[in-house]
């Protein structure tokens, strides 16, 4: 391998294949990976969060061999080799069907035995099943100047702004390679020089709901240029965590955003100066209440029709906010022609069983699903109307179907999955 | 703009290939953007909807949106549906990791404005071993 980047001489055993030809293959994609960006070093990484499983993408390759599959697409490597133990701490990210009520999720038997393989295989190599994307509610927790990655792009903005630890958006693929070498490019977002608001965002709306922060997320990638790394000001009511990480979904939908900074808020934005570190903005962006109804007229259909699907929980529900779920249908029933569906990880649905809230939300006719979500899972019901309180999930499911989406807050969703017609406002 | 204008900026990924050109400054979404199985992007609004990718030299402004952006290249490389090669204004992530898995000639870091001097249908050449980007012929 020709390379430009410099290696520790433990880089250079793993590259020549002295610990085994998995680890080769992953260092070699981490090196061609840093040559691509410039960088001039590898570091070291402590945790990584991977998009691993039977995933419907890898359907690409017409085989059954497992190795083949992930040689090809996980490693890029044209020959096939068998993973081995993973480098550092690794947990799944979202993953393709809920292994547990995969069958309330209409998901085929073939699929989910397909699935098994994989997980048994990633198991066998030292991962852990988080099973979601947002690991941080997880225990994946990398703190300030703490390298890492993640195949999840909410999480990773999420992680690098609020804790001030240190990744780069990348890929799948990169991130994979990352877990098994334990290496990433020293580069962008690793190096605290590069760290500091090139964008100063004000926010002249009063976002108090979830979904007016989902809204407000969008509209803020919307506006910025590849590569910024914007600095919100404003005079709103200090969001809690189910705002934020709904704002960097959908922030990282519309845009490549990778570390936001608030000032007052974020540890690397404790003022405006030190947000832009004694530096100018590149640019200032305004966004007031006109452009946050325009977003959601962009993602959001228009109407009152006749819904079939209902789904909330993107990113992960908190275990907060399955109870506000679970005591807002007690006693209702959602209309017979709606399936309901509510996603978290695993481990909140445990919690969730034993508060008595997956019984309120069964009760009502409603699901407590884990491990995925319907655009991971490619389990989105082929209706004329669906209905979902996130921004990241109604943009991406629009564009692969002919189907009516509306987006909206979660008190528009469960009130349309209760009378079974689209009830949100338009705007 | 001559023709055979050379323009030059940082090797991104090696090798050296020719073809038509697909520009588009608003990058593809990075769920969904773009059908591997056809090659053709699929994002109404943008101005390379419904072209596709195959065998063109793709001029993006970046990536965008989620990981899974360079695994739209990766599954497009599987199926014979990928570009000849990219162009990158500048390096983010994605659009490395996007050269990465296209194993295709790849130059980035242009010190002029791609958007202004390549248009769709301009016959492009890319050395990614070398940083070099050869305008061949402008569309008519």
């Amino acid at each position: 391998v020709d390379y430009r980047v410099s290696l520790t001489p433990e880089e250079l055993v793993m590259l020549k294949g002295e610990c085994g030809a998995a680890k080769q293959k992953a260092i070699e994609v981490i090196v061609r990976f840093a040559d691509a960006l410039g960088a001039e070093s590898l570091c070291e990484i402590t945790k990584a969060q991977i998009f691993v499983g039977a995933h419907h993408y890898l359907d690409v390759l017409d085989s059954d061999d497992i190795d083949e599959v992930i040689s090809a697409l996980y490693l890029t490597s044209d020959e096939v080799v068998s993973l081995d133990q993973v480098s550092v701490f690794t947990q799944s990210d979202a993953t393709p069907l809920d292994p547990q009520q995969w069958r309330e999720m209409d998901v085929p038997e073939d699929r989910f035995k397909k699935d098994c393989r994989y997980r048994d295989r990633l198991y066998g190599s030292g991962m852990a099943a988080g099973d979601s994307c947002a690991s941080y509610l997880t225990g994946f927790v990398p703190l300030m100047g703490e390298h890492y990655v993640s195949t999840e792009s909410h999480a990773l903005l999420f992680m690098n702004s609020l804790w001030g630890a240190c990744t780069n958006a990348g890929s799948i693929e990169t991130s994979i390679c990352a877990a098994f070498c334990g290496r990433t490019p020293y580069w962008g977002l690793h190096i605290k020089e590069n760290r500091r608001g090139t964008h100063l965002v004000t926010v002249k709306t009063n976002p108090k709901s979830v979904h007016d922060w989902d809204l407000l997320g969008y509209a803020i990638g919307e506006e910025l240029p590849a590569n910024a790394i914007p600095v919100i000001v404003g005079t709103f009511e200090r969001p809690r965590v189910e705002h934020l990480k709904s704002m960097f979904a959908s922030m990282a939908t519309s845009g490549t955003a990778e570390l936001c900074h608030i000032v007052g808020m974020t540890p690397e934005a404790p003022t405006l100066e030190q947000a832009f570190a004694g530096q100018t903005p590149e640019a200032q962006i305004t966004i007031d209440d006109a452009q946050i109804r325009a977003v959601r007229r962009t993602v959001s259909a228009s109407g009152c029709d006749k819904l079939y699907f209902v789904s909330l929980g993107c990113p992960h529900y908190t275990l907060e906010q399955i109870q506000q779920v679970a005591e807002w249908l007690n006693g209702k029933k959602v209309h017979e022609d709606v399936v309901l569906r509510v996603w978290t990880a695993p481990g909140l649905k445990n919690s969730a069983d034993r508060s008595g809230f997956t019984a309120m939300i069964e009760a009502a006719g409603g699901q407590l699903l884990t491990s995925t979500c319907p655009l991971v899972s490619e389990t989105v019901p082929q209706v004329p109307a669906m209905a979902f309180d996130s921004m990241k999930q109604a943009r991406y499911v629009g564009l692969g179907t002919a189907a009516k989406v509306f987006c909206g807050s979660v008190q528009e969703c469960l009130e349309s999955a209760v009378v079974g017609i689209w009830k949100g406002t338009d705007t | 703009v001559s023709e055979c204008e050379q323009l030059t900026g940082r090797p991104v990924y090696p090798g050296v290939a020719e073809g038509e050109a697909l520009v588009s400054l608003p990058s593809i979404p990075g769920w969904g953007g773009l059908d591997a199985e056809t090659g053709q992007v699929i994002d109404p609004g943008n101005p390379i909807h419904e072209c596709s990718i195959t065998g063109k030299v793709l001029v993006l402004g970046g990536g965008k949106g989620s990981t899974g952006w360079a695994t739209l290249f990766q599954k497009a490389r599987v199926l014979g549906n990928g570009p000849a090669a990219m162009l990158f204004p500048t390096m983010d992530s994605r659009s490395a990791a996007a050269a990465v898995v296209s194993k295709v000639p790849v130059v980035a870091d242009i010190d002029v404005d791609l958007f202004a001097i390549i248009r769709t249908g301009d016959w492009v050449k890319v050395d990614g071993t070398n940083g070099v980007v050869t305008l061949l012929s402008q569309h008519e």
